[in-house]
């Protein structure tokens, strides 16, 4: 691995999540096979707290510990390297309903509405809270302009991520799930999941590593009564038929420790503590924390780097004779040095320079490391907030920090006329995929139903709130309810709670963005994100029909009176008002549309330079030796959830640096 | 109540009281390990003179509705007084979910208020064994996970 320039490290990667933990792996197991060991540096803007054990134990105290139980709570950020947070989330109107920009929080805010999810910077990333949702993207959801006019293609299709989806199952995360249990709206299910590898196959089908979750009691009842209805959508153009969607209770594939399906395979428990974590056992807070790790987080594998490849060196060891990791935590990446290459040469990359900061009072430092190929592979709206700051690095197609897209979230509520168990088992283990792909995207966003297990947790903050509901001591002072028959009534309310997500798929625009601002800078003086964000009316189309698909489902589950706390009593207690954050109104109603903590877009694939920013192994078009990794590669975004999709380009990428590093 | 011989001390009073604000007995409530830091955290919150007081009325209400069995003096005396309602309010609260929430203005403009009545949750041990969750039939979210596969069983709710 020799350099003439002889670089730092062969490889520096900006981001202790997921894909920088997935490339680093990637590029060591690939590259050993051609007997090449890079070595590979690792910078995390975070803190790295939880890498061993008892340390995230700490962070499970600081859930425990925290008033506002929302997915950052565990992880306490530094004004270093501050993360934004859903609590900071403002109404962008003032009180004569004029637009405003909000700077509360680590985000700037410009509206017209607010970008409604955040991200951990700490080592692990977005994995330390992610609810463990591994779905794979549809073929068609790879083809959106060509099939459906809208959006755009990606420069890869269904077929060639499949095998990475595998990998990314197997070798990676570690997927539970069963595909007999999966009812997907498309054709040729049996060849969307078949495998070429035999040790994945059983009975000609494929198989996933750990068989799956089991699904919740709700899912079971849910399953009993709506099971093989039939919900009408009406088509927007009038005098066309109506779209129906035959309803099928579908078991998820997750990203959760159950029992392996093969002998072979082994469960990969706690960072630290490998005995933690085998299987899940119902903690009951995939977000914000799973307390045994028995979820998949990016700490797993970046634990079994540092074990398997510390950067020191032993007594004895010779350089270049194994490949090498240093993590670095407290290490802000700061600007993305670039050079114009001369008339034979194409622009490159020539080092990295980053702020190192400390707890013990000691002033930050400034530090710059070069590599034969760096990697941006921080969450998708810090690689495209660092690119800007660095002259506008690798932006030639003026799409870096363009197309930011997530999962704008519909949430419906109601109480069941039975105790179903809400508060048990993991936050979801079933959902609905029928609206998930069908001819109406060219009118309508897909989306996807996700039954939430936890009552009314997301929407209302129950239990606290049904508590506070029930024991009363308004204006009087007095409590309404209190001893047995408070208890008794909570007994008979609290497992009756029932939620959906309706997740909408967001659709690439162009104004939907985020740039930097030199007025907006955080303690280390790096920028902050500034955010302009809006749905299209494609988006919003969606709103009114995910609002009447509810309405049909929970009718079919007895829930058709529509009810209002404090009261308690079978029914719909869906309701959005106008004064909320969240509040989007279309054609006269208003919805809450929440986020769902996918950020995506702001540095898409593509075949072009001109119209996006990186090609099909995210690879920058504009330097060559640079790869913006992650979410932020989408060109769209489907309805899954993004992380299984982002591993499989995460593992195309290391083979891919893995190659060029081989020769 | 105490025992025969000797009359109650404060914290047996407490006790008593909680179990009758909660609807949990005695060892559950002992269970939870929350009896002495609830003790204090009232007697922090509306200060030692006023917590004796309160505790003092709720004796003679608890004597008085072993007689009746029906729970009058309580609520009369304690429940729906202006003085001692806010407070039990907030010590129901306290119990079921390990979180202080701070008296009424309404409260504190007639008796004052403690630097420490701000909300809080009181610990991570107290989190979890917040009263909710077992009315629920459920567990701490976060906390005593009840094992794999659990969640799929129907669910069952211990009668109060």
């Amino acid at each position: 691995m020799s350099n003439p320039a002889s670089p730092d490290y062969d490889l520096v990667i900006v981001g202790g999540g997921i894909s920088g933990a997935v490339v680093a792996k990637t590029v060591i197991e690939q590259a050993a096979r051609k007997k090449k060991f890079p070595r590979i540096l690792i910078l995390e803007a975070g803190r790295a707290t939880a890498l061993s054990a008892d340390k995230y134990d700490t962070y499970v105290e600081a859930y425990h510990e925290a008033l506002a139980k929302v997915p950052n709570s565990p992880y306490h950020a530094s004004s270093s390297a501050p993360q934004p947070d859903v609590l900071d989330i403002r109404k962008l109107k003032d009180t004569e309903g004029k637009p405003k920009i909000s700077d509360q929080g680590y985000f700037v805010q410009k509206g017209p509405m607010p970008f409604g999810s955040d991200y951990a910077r700490s080592l692990g990333g977005t994995t330390l809270h992610w609810l463990g949702t591994t779905l794979r993207m549809l073929p068609n959801d790879f083809r959106m302009s060509s099939n459906y006019g809208r959006g755009v293609d990606w420069p890869i299709d269904y077929d060639t991520l499949k095998p990475y989806y595998e990998r990314a199952e197997w070798d990676i995360i570690g997927v539970a799930g069963d595909v007999e249990h999966q009812y997907y709206p498309i054709d040729g299910l049996d060849q969307y999941f078949r495998s070429s590898d035999p040790k994945k196959t059983r009975d000609g089908k494929y198989i996933f590593p750990m068989e799956e979750i089991p699904s919740s009691y709700l899912d079971q009842y849910m399953a009993k009564y709506a099971d093989d209805m039939t919900i009408t959508l009406p088509c927007m153009d009038p005098g066309e038929p109506d779209h129906e969607f035959a309803i099928r209770i579908s078991n998820t594939p997750v990203a959760r420790n159950s029992t392996p399906t093969t002998t072979d395979y082994r469960i990969v428990g706690a960072a630290g503590n490998a005995d933690r974590g085998q299987r899940c056992e119902g903690n009951s807070s995939c977000i914000p924390i799973c307390p045994v790790q028995a979820k998949y987080n990016a700490l797993k594998t970046l634990y079994e780097l540092i074990v398997k490849y510390p950067y020191e060196l032993k007594e004895n060891e010779k350089p270049g004779t194994r490949a090498r990791v240093a993590v670095q935590s407290q290490s802000v990446a700061m600007e993305v040095m670039h050079a114009k290459g001369a008339e034979t040469e194409r622009a490159k990359v020539t080092g990295l320079r980053y702020k190192r900061y400390y707890d013990d009072g000691t002033g930050p430092t400034e530090h710059t490391v070069t590599a034969r190929t760096y990697v941006l592979a921080a969450n998708a709206i810090e690689n495209a907030t660092l690119l800007l700051a660095s002259g506008n690095a690798a932006n030639s197609s003026d799409q870096v920090g363009r197309n930011l897209m997530d999962h704008p979230l519909l949430l419906t509520w109601g109480l069941l006329p039975e105790n179903v168990g809400a508060f048990r088992g993991p936050g979801s283990t079933s959902g609905i995929p029928t609206f998930r792909d069908g001819t109406f995207r060219d009118q309508h966003t897909a989306f996807r139903v996700e039954i939430g297990n936890w009552g009314w947790n997301f929407p209302e903050n129950a239990p606290y709130v049904t508590v506070l509901d029930l024991v009363g001591g308004g204006n009087d002072g007095k409590a309404q309810l209190y001893g047995k028959a408070l208890r008794k009534r909570l007994g008979e309310i609290l497992p009756r709670q029932f939620r959906i997500a309706w997740e909408l798929e967001q659709d690439p625009e162009a104004r939907n963005r985020v740039t930097v601002d030199d007025h907006y800078k955080d303690a280390l003086g790096k920028h902050r994100p500034v955010i302009e964000y809006d749905l299209s009316d494609y988006v919003k189309a969606s709103l009114p029909w995910a609002a009447e698909a509810s309405r049909q489902l929970f009718a079919r589950l007895g829930m058709t009176e529509k009810r209002r706390r404090p009261h308690y009593e079978t029914g719909d207690y869906t309701y959005y008002t106008p004064d909320d954050a969240a509040a989007v109104t279309y054609q006269g109603t208003t919805y809450w549309v929440r986020g769902a903590g996918h950020v995506v877009g702001t540095h898409r694939m593509g075949d072009d330079p001109k119209t996006s920013v990186v090609d099909s192994h995210q690879r920058s078009h504009d330097l060559p030796n640079l790869f913006i990794a992650g979410c932020g590669s989408m060109p769209t975004l489907g309805t899954s959830n993004p992380t299984l999709t982002m591993t499989a380009l995460a593992l195309r990428t290391g083979d891919e640096i893995a190659e060029e590093l081989s020769k | 109540m105490g025992n025969s011989t000797s009359p109650p001390t404060p914290k047996q009073i407490f006790t008593d009281l909680s179990v009758e604000l909660t609807g949990f007995d005695r060892a559950e409530l002992a269970g939870t390990g929350m009896i002495d830091t609830y003790y204090d955290t009232l007697l922090r919150m509306i200060g030692e003179r006023e917590a004796g007081q309160l505790l003092r009325y709720a004796s003679d209400a608890l004597t008085a509705d072993q007689q009746t069995k029906n729970g009058a003096a309580l609520k009369r005396d304690v429940i729906d007084s202006p003085r001692f309602g806010p407070v039990v309010v907030s010590l129901i609260k306290l119990w079921y979910l390990g979180h202080w929430y701070p008296l009424s203005g309404a409260y504190r403009d007639l008796h004052g208020a403690t630097a420490d009545d701000v909300e809080h949750v009181i610990s991570s041990q107290g989190y979890r064994e917040g009263l909710v969750w077992v009315a629920a039939g459920a567990h701490p979210m976060g906390g005593k996970p009840p094992g794999h596969g659990s969640w799929a069983e129907p669910p069952s709710l211990l009668t109060p």
